[in-house]
């Protein structure tokens, strides 16, 4: 009994924060700063649905985006030719397309799952990603889908998308926590660290695959069932290999296994280069831009950081005070050296006439970070572990106890 | 295109281009045979697939580019005066080409892919993916974009091609073309020999004048007859670029046999292929045959990259290397990925296959296509067709 | 030892050939229930190749495989796992990320009840669910005595350890039969002590029937009551540990033709 008044109580909360949110979004920002906060929701749903495929089941998904097109472009479709002529309001109408997005997601996701699960690891790999980019060049193709021109999906009025967005991204959430606080999560544990062990304890490997692709892509197609309508003109353009692969970066970044690193990196990955692109410089309403011997300077420093960082890594092996050392040592050397390297490479004419926003360095530097990560801290921030409070609760205890675990 | 003016189909599956294709489909797959060496090696021997081949791919056609403008050949130049060219130029940028991309594969090897060899291979996977788009969007924003870049026409020495009647048209009409065609080669010539003599001011307003009205006569008459006698023939059109391109890939893919099968290092890629720590074990030296193999899986893309830029006269950008990338990447597991024949038989597969998709008309599939054939072959030959070497034991 | 009763497993003329090796070569034995039958051979003699057609994981070429009556040549490992016999592997496959108590929960999952849909709303049946899995598990890992080591994770456990564990994660599927390929490899000659003591605890407390791979003649000759020998994938003899001991055959695949 008790359980279930705390469990109505935290959907209630959940309810009324997202309400709250959305009340907020849609009264104190700008219809810029919105998107933002819905898009952030956006990334947080597709990145822990991504991880359940790649981090809790261990396979290598990389074309997610195309589950979330087609979520979006299934509901784009029914409301440019239905929403107007039935009597569903907005919310419901998004709603019910958040089951239709989901269902097509989740057949897609059968389809791909199924044959390819035989398949070793990278070849899965290039299966989905070759999977997302016939589906958009099928839908780029297709003159009832808009080809490359779009789709209107507009619903009207104005459904209240951040929320619904954010009661996705926190059931997608909750989801995966459940799964893995349940013994009904170890299947695809076990999946991830030996198939054939796996089935040797009488686990239906193929069966969990499925079913993690499923559940994975019906949460992608979801999310884009929710996007459709708020972004009320969709083309494939919106769902390219590159959306996939940032939403990748955002698993591989929070700790491929991690539910709530997958949902920080996420939250991270958006809105951080977004925050650049804002960034204005001092006193002009320009965007910040970076001279061109600067952006290739730093492009070489930063390689060479993470080198230097290699090196301390492996090299310097005493406490962590010595570690932290090398790495502040390793980052003002980088430091100088790309001070240097800019002002030798002023003397390069086509560089010295360059400028580059953020806008433009985005993908440059997202590519970057993947390199890095990879390199230095391949199990990403957060690495196998998860957000619990009974793990924070137990790292108090050890310090105030003193005592080593 | 390349192709001359007559080899894109008029309309979709009309059986007369379709010989002018196949034979296009081939020797484009050169092409892809190259790029698919690259993969399948490095594959075989790290089992890694190396997304960013693709990008050293397209670093090679910018290698070739930038030789061909310091050896003169830019915009500006060509529009004062063309200047002839010559084998030494593009034996100039081939092996330009050749060196600059070895080097940059081994250096990828070195930076992003060697720290990864005890990782799992998601992780080597996706820092190549990392490294590919750091090279694509890196690239763009320090290549440049104008003036266009595209290898001149000027550069190539070997313009023109060669014609093979299938089936000829009736007489009067084949002699006049003939001759017409004889007289417009002969114009073209002279009009552009005039020109070379822009450069040492061998010639006038005047002289030049007068041959360009030759040639626009010539030409006119020329292209009459070739409309009259397009409906009346089938003939096969071979520009000698192309035919170069895939003499100088058969001639490469046979070195790189002779490499594997009968020199040390080739003993030691083979065995690295077949069981990396065996091989480390009876003294192989490891880092030397990967550093070979992206050496010369590089080399090998970068010359494909630079004839397929020059000899089609194409645009290149930062993602010039994705579409071949991923036709060569079929290709190498369509032929079985690890195996060096079944690559260069893949490669063709692709061409031919690609030529296919334009003849049929669907030519907006013209990229998509090998991530269909991709699918298919894996879910029915996951092998692919000559096999690779891969047991797992329990 | 009722002739007429259905033997637990009963191995038909067995045989699988990898294109033109044949590993495993028309073996015959029968398991009755409760025995405990020692598996032996040179090395490449086919025994891990015999457990692997007896869980599914390749399918016999010729001749069945019959557990309790039942013929399950060619079936899948998952189906086999479910219906009563379970392994342990040569080469240790734990699943190294998860603690111990986890690897051993993956097995006990196998008899589950609850549905997928309960684990991903955190009803209180899953959670009732979990808490009992996780109380076998616990209980599992005392009889091996990793009682200690519960939350450990697995890859990091002392090898002899780990194998203990791999012992505790196949009983937790409640098999009828149990597979132990080279359970006592690496193991230093107390741990073997214990390892056949705990062996002869599975078999008479928990009711198994248990068939062993190893190489340590005296750990089987000291715990086995029955044994097959294997060599170049044919069976050479079969019987109580003494006649096994002295038959020249045996002896002449081990030690060599005598002279």
């Amino acid at each position: 009994m008790r359980f279930w008044l705390v469990r109505l109580a935290s959907v209630a909360v959940v309810l009324v924060g997202c309400f709250l949110l959305q009340q907020w979004a849609a009264a104190s920002l700008t219809p810029y700063l919105q998107s933002l906060v819905f898009l952030a929701g956006g990334y947080v749903a597709l990145a822990v649905s991504l991880n359940l495929i790649n981090g809790i089941t261990g396979q290598f998904s990389i074309g997610h985006a195309a589950f979330y097109m087609i979520g979006a472009y299934t509901t784009a479709f029914l409301t440019a030719t239905f929403f107007k002529a039935q009597p569903l309001d907005s919310t419901a109408w998004v709603v019910l397309m958040v089951v239709a997005g989901s269902v097509v997601a989740g057949i897609a996701g059968l389809v791909v799952g199924l044959p390819s699960l035989r398949l070793r690891g990278d070849y899965l790999a290039i299966v989905t990603l070759g999977f997302g980019e016939i589906i958009r060049i099928v839908v780029q193709n297709v003159k009832a889908l808009g080809g490359s021109f779009g789709i209107d999906c507009r619903v009207e009025p104005a459904p209240p998308s951040i929320m619904l967005m954010w009661l996705l991204a926190i059931l997608t959430i909750a989801i995966c926590r459940n799964l893995l606080k349940s013994a009904h999560g170890l299947p695809f544990l076990a999946v991830r660290e030996d198939e054939i062990a796996s089935s040797a304890m009488g686990v239906q490997v193929t069966k969990v695959k499925v079913t993690a692709f499923v559940v994975g892509s019906m949460l992608a197609g979801a999310a884009g069932a929710i996007y459709a309508p708020f972004q009320v003109f969709i083309t494939p353009l919106n769902f390219d290999m590159y959306q996939s692969f940032i939403v990748l970066t955002m698993v591989v970044m929070g700790g491929t296994g991690s539910v709530t690193g997958s949902a920080i990196a996420g939250l991270l990955l958006y809105l951080l280069p977004e925050y650049l692109r804002l960034m204005k410089q001092p006193g002009t309403s320009k965007a910040i831009s970076i001279g061109g011997p600067a952006v290739a300077a730093g492009l070489v420093g930063v390689i060479v950081l993470v080198w230097l960082l290699r090196v301390v890594q492996a090299k310097v092996v005493g406490s962590k005070w010595q570690r932290w050392a090398g790495n502040l040592g390793a980052l003002a050397a980088t430091a100088l050296l790309v001070y240097l390297g800019s002002l030798a490479l002023h003397g390069v004419p086509f560089l010295r006439s360059r400028n580059y926003t953020m806008a433009e360095l985005r993908m440059a530097i997202f590519a970057l970070v993947l390199i890095a990560l990879m390199l230095l801290r391949p199990a990403g921030i957060m690495g196998h572990h998860e957000f619990s409070w009974d793990g924070i609760g137990k790292r108090l205890r050890r310090r105030t106890s003193g005592a080593k675990a | 295109m390349g192709l001359g003016l007559t080899l894109l189909p008029l309309a979709a599956f009309d059986p007369a281009t379709l010989p002018g294709q196949l034979v296009y489909g081939i020797l484009i797959g050169s092409i892809y045979a190259l790029v698919a060496l690259g993969y399948t090696m490095v594959y075989g021997i790290l089992k890694l697939i190396n997304f960013a081949h693709g990008e050293v791919f397209m670093l090679g056609a910018y290698v070739a580019l930038f030789i061909s403008w310091a050896l003169g050949y830019t915009p500006e130049e060509m529009q004062r005066a063309p200047m002839p060219s010559s084998l030494m130029v593009l034996g100039l940028m081939l092996v330009g080409s050749m060196v600059v991309c070895g080097l940059v594969g081994v250096l990828i090897e070195f930076m992003a892919y060697r720290p990864m060899r005890n990782q799992p291979r998601i992780s080597a996977l996706i820092t190549a993916i990392g490294v590919s788009l750091l090279l694509q969007y890196g690239g763009a924003l320090f290549l440049p974009v104008s003036p266009p870049p595209v290898i001149r026409e000027e550069a190539n020495p070997v313009q023109g091609s060669l014609r093979v009647w299938i089936q000829k048209p009736p007489e009067p009409l084949l002699g006049q073309y003939t001759e017409a065609e004889r007289e417009f080669e002969q114009a073209k010539d002279a009009h552009k020999n005039e020109q070379y003599k822009i450069r040492t001011n061998g010639t006038t307003e005047e002289k030049l004048a007068a041959l360009s009205d030759k040639l626009a006569a010539a030409r006119t008459r020329y292209s009459d007859l070739e409309r009259q006698i397009q409906p009346k023939s089938i003939r096969l059109i071979l520009p000698h670029g192309l035919l170069v391109m895939a003499g100088t890939s058969l001639v490469l893919m046979l070195f790189l046999r002779w490499l594997v099968m009968k020199t040390k290092i080739g003993r030691g890629m083979r065995a690295v292929s077949q069981d990396f720590d065996s091989a480390a074990l009876m003294g192989v030296n490891v880092n030397t045959v990967v550093f070979t193999t992206f050496l010369i899986g590089s080399a090998l893309a970068g010359a494909g990259a630079m004839m397929y830029a020059l000899f089609q006269g194409l645009t290149i950008s930062t993602f010039f290397g994705v579409a071949p990338g991923l036709k060569g990447f079929v290709a190498a597991v369509v032929g079985g990925i690890g195996n060096i024949p079944g690559a260069v038989l893949g490669g063709l597969i692709m061409g031919v296959a690609e030529a296919l998709v334009i003849w049929s008309g669907l030519d907006m599939f013209k990229d998509a296509f090998g991530f269909v054939i991709l699918i298919i072959v894996l879910l029915i030959l996951p092998k692919g067709l000559l096999g690779s070497n891969k047991v797992e034991k329990v | 030892m009722s002739e007429n009763a259905t033997p637990v497993l009963r191995l038909k003329e067995a045989t699988i050939k990898f294109g033109g090796l044949i590993a495993v070569n028309c073996v015959s034995f029968d398991l009755m229930k409760g025995d405990l039958f020692g598996l032996i051979g040179p090395n490449g003699a086919g025994k891990t190749t015999c457990f692997n057609l007896v869980t599914g994981l390749y399918p016999p070429t010729s001749g069945s495989i019959e557990f309790m009556g039942r013929d399950i040549s060619g079936m899948a490992s998952a189906k086999i796992a479910k219906l009563g016999i379970c392994r342990t592997f040569q080469n240790i496959r734990l699943f190294k990320a998860l603690s111990a108590v986890e690897n051993v929960m993956v097995a006990a999952y196998l008899r589950h009840r609850t549905g997928l849909g309960s684990g991903l709303g955190l009803l209180p049946s899953a959670i009732r669910e979990t808490k009992e899995l996780r109380r076998q598990a616990l209980e599992l890992l005392d009889v091996v005595g990793l009682s200690d080591v519960a939350e450990e994770r697995s890859g990091d456990l002392a090898y002899g350890r780990q194998r203990r564990l791999e012992i505790a994660r196949a009983m937790a599927t409640q098999p009828e039969l149990l597979l132990l390929d080279e359970p006592a490899a690496g193991m230093n000659p107390n741990e073997k002590v214990d390892l056949q003591q705990t062996v002869r605890r599975i078999r008479d407390d928990f009711d198994k029937t248990v068939l062993l791979i190893e190489h340590d003649m005296r750990f089987v000759m000291g715990l086995c009551e029955r044994i097959v020998v294997l060599d170049h994938g044919e069976e050479i003899a079969q019987g109580p540990p003494d006649a096994i001991r002295n038959d020249p055959k045996v002896i002449e695949a081990y030690l060599g033709a005598a002279v």
